[in-house]
């Protein structure tokens, strides 16, 4: 009875894709983590003063940027196991959330880099300068003076990157991991396609309001953190 | 598997995954064709603060910003036919909904999720240019819409332009999602002439560089023009 649009059908499988949320969590938070950490390396090597480490990092930003997620996730799957595999190393069996969080935090580290790029750069070359003048060692310099102040530009984007992540996500489906829409798509398929659409609606619905919440935070965290910087400024 | 590539399905399969750049191009143009007209008239709703349609839009931009693409297609394709089912059997018009193309449907879905993106982007170009450039056009006896035309336009298009770049990518990346629509495009193609020989590696390599032959080539030219409308900046001021 496919004709049918029944509302009431989004908020029975709401609760049983819920639990499934835990692991587009997992995959999304360890993708931050992870990203975030290659990204700072890729960031700190594009402001480098070698040559060759800024190309292959901007090099690094290009292709990844040029690349549809569902590429890079499919391009993982199938080329990390045929790439060990000729090093002697079978790949075949492990959880493909693995190489879901590789993808991800593959593209992460791109976009993490830009943002950390172009919020060091925001910040005035004078600012590290004072700090070391008054006598700060350059990792005093950097964790007191330039972070703290480069963490209010970079909020904004930071912000975005994750809501665009958490989205980018949703294709983990494709290769087989059942996340919130590979449990959508598994009850579609025991339902024989009935009532596709308003299980879709339900997982739009959960999208929906988790960007919101990330939004949100970020907007709390950003007021929080240029309260500090106006006092700073006022004084 | 462990033979290592096969190179010349590689080279085969470049040559498939090629054929299939003019439907996504065609995708991404169209889809910038509705949706730039469209996303500039609802950016001045925002601007303009119009009542009741700025909170729709505000609406319509958290809803695409807020879900992935591929959910988006999932439900347009699921229910667009419903729709237009009801639709004909109303007025007993007599075609066969299973049976539209489905780039119809990717050009809905994707000019639904670019006119969202491209509604922010114009709302904040449109806010760098100054209210006094508006007033001095007035002032001189310029109509509002040739003020729009000859002097607002041209500024905010260059603030723009960057994002505009980015949104024409990031529209062709989606598009690979079409795959989900059945739609013969690059990914698909390629995915197709993959399943013969599980020759996946390949393919997706293959998928891979025409991606980034393509978005590199979009990049540049995105760039070129940009250096053309700042020259011409230059030369105004």
């Amino acid at each position: 009875m496919e004709k049918y649009f029944d509302v009431s059908y989004i908020w029975q499988t709401l609760p049983i894709l819920l639990p499934f949320l835990k692991v587009t969590f997992m995959i999304a938070g360890l993708s931050i983590l992870l990203g975030s950490f290659f990204g700072l390396f890729l960031a700190i090597a594009k402001l480098s003063n070698s040559k060759i480490a800024r190309t292959l990092a901007n090099g690094y930003t290009t292709i990844m940027r040029c690349t549809p997620s569902i590429v890079l996730l499919f391009l993982v799957y199938y080329g990390v196991p045929a790439v060990a595999e000729n090093f002697g190393i079978n790949l075949h069996d492990i959880d493909t959330a693995i190489f879901v969080v590789v993808t991800f935090t593959l593209q992460f580290a791109a976009i993490m880099s830009e943002v950390i790029r172009s919020s060091y750069g925001a910040i005035d070359k004078g600012q590290y300068e004072a700090a070391v003048s008054i006598g700060l060692t350059p990792f005093q310099a950097y964790r007191r003076i330039i972070f703290p102040q480069a963490l209010v530009v970079a909020l904004p984007n930071l912000g975005n990157s994750m809501i665009a992540l958490l989205q980018e996500g949703a294709l983990a489906y494709t290769i087989g991991l059942i996340d919130v829409v590979g449990k959508a798509n598994l009850i579609i398929a025991s339902n024989i396609n009935a009532h596709a659409l308003e299980i879709f609606i339900a997982l739009a619905i959960i999208y929906w309001i988790l960007s919101l919440i990330i939004e949100k935070v970020f907007s709390i965290l950003e007021k929080f953190f240029s309260k500090g910087k106006k006092t700073l400024e006022s004084t | 598997m462990s033979e290592g590539l096969n190179y010349k399905f590689l080279i085969d399969t470049f040559f498939v995954a090629l054929s299939g750049v003019p439907v996504a191009l065609l995708v991404t143009i169209v889809s910038l064709l509705i949706a730039i007209p469209l996303a500039f008239s609802l950016a001045l709703t925002r601007i303009y603060r119009v009542p009741f349609i700025q909170r729709l839009t505000q609406l319509y931009v958290s809803f695409v910003r807020g879900t992935p693409i591929i959910i988006q297609i999932f439900i347009v394709y699921s229910s667009v036919p419903l729709l237009l089912t009801a639709l004909f059997k109303k007025y007993h018009i007599n075609v066969d909904v299973y049976n539209i193309h489905p780039i119809w449907y990717a050009f809905i879905v994707f000019s639904f999720s670019t006119t969202a993106v491209l509604i922010e982007v114009f709302r904040s170009a449109l806010s760098t240019v100054s209210k006094g450039q508006l007033e001095a056009a007035h002032s001189v006896g310029l109509t509002t819409f040739q003020a729009y035309r000859r002097i607002i336009i041209p500024q905010a298009l260059v603030v723009a332009l960057p994002n505009i770049c980015t949104a024409t990518i990031n529209l062709i990346k989606a598009t690979s999602l079409g795959y989900a629509m059945s739609l013969q495009e690059i990914t698909l193609k390629a995915k197709v002439a993959a399943n013969v020989g599980y020759n996946y590696v390949e393919a997706y390599l293959d998928i891979f560089i025409v991606y980034l032959i393509l978005c590199s080539v979009v990049e540049y030219g995105f760039k070129l023009y940009e250096k053309h409308l700042r020259k011409y900046k230059l030369a105004n001021a």
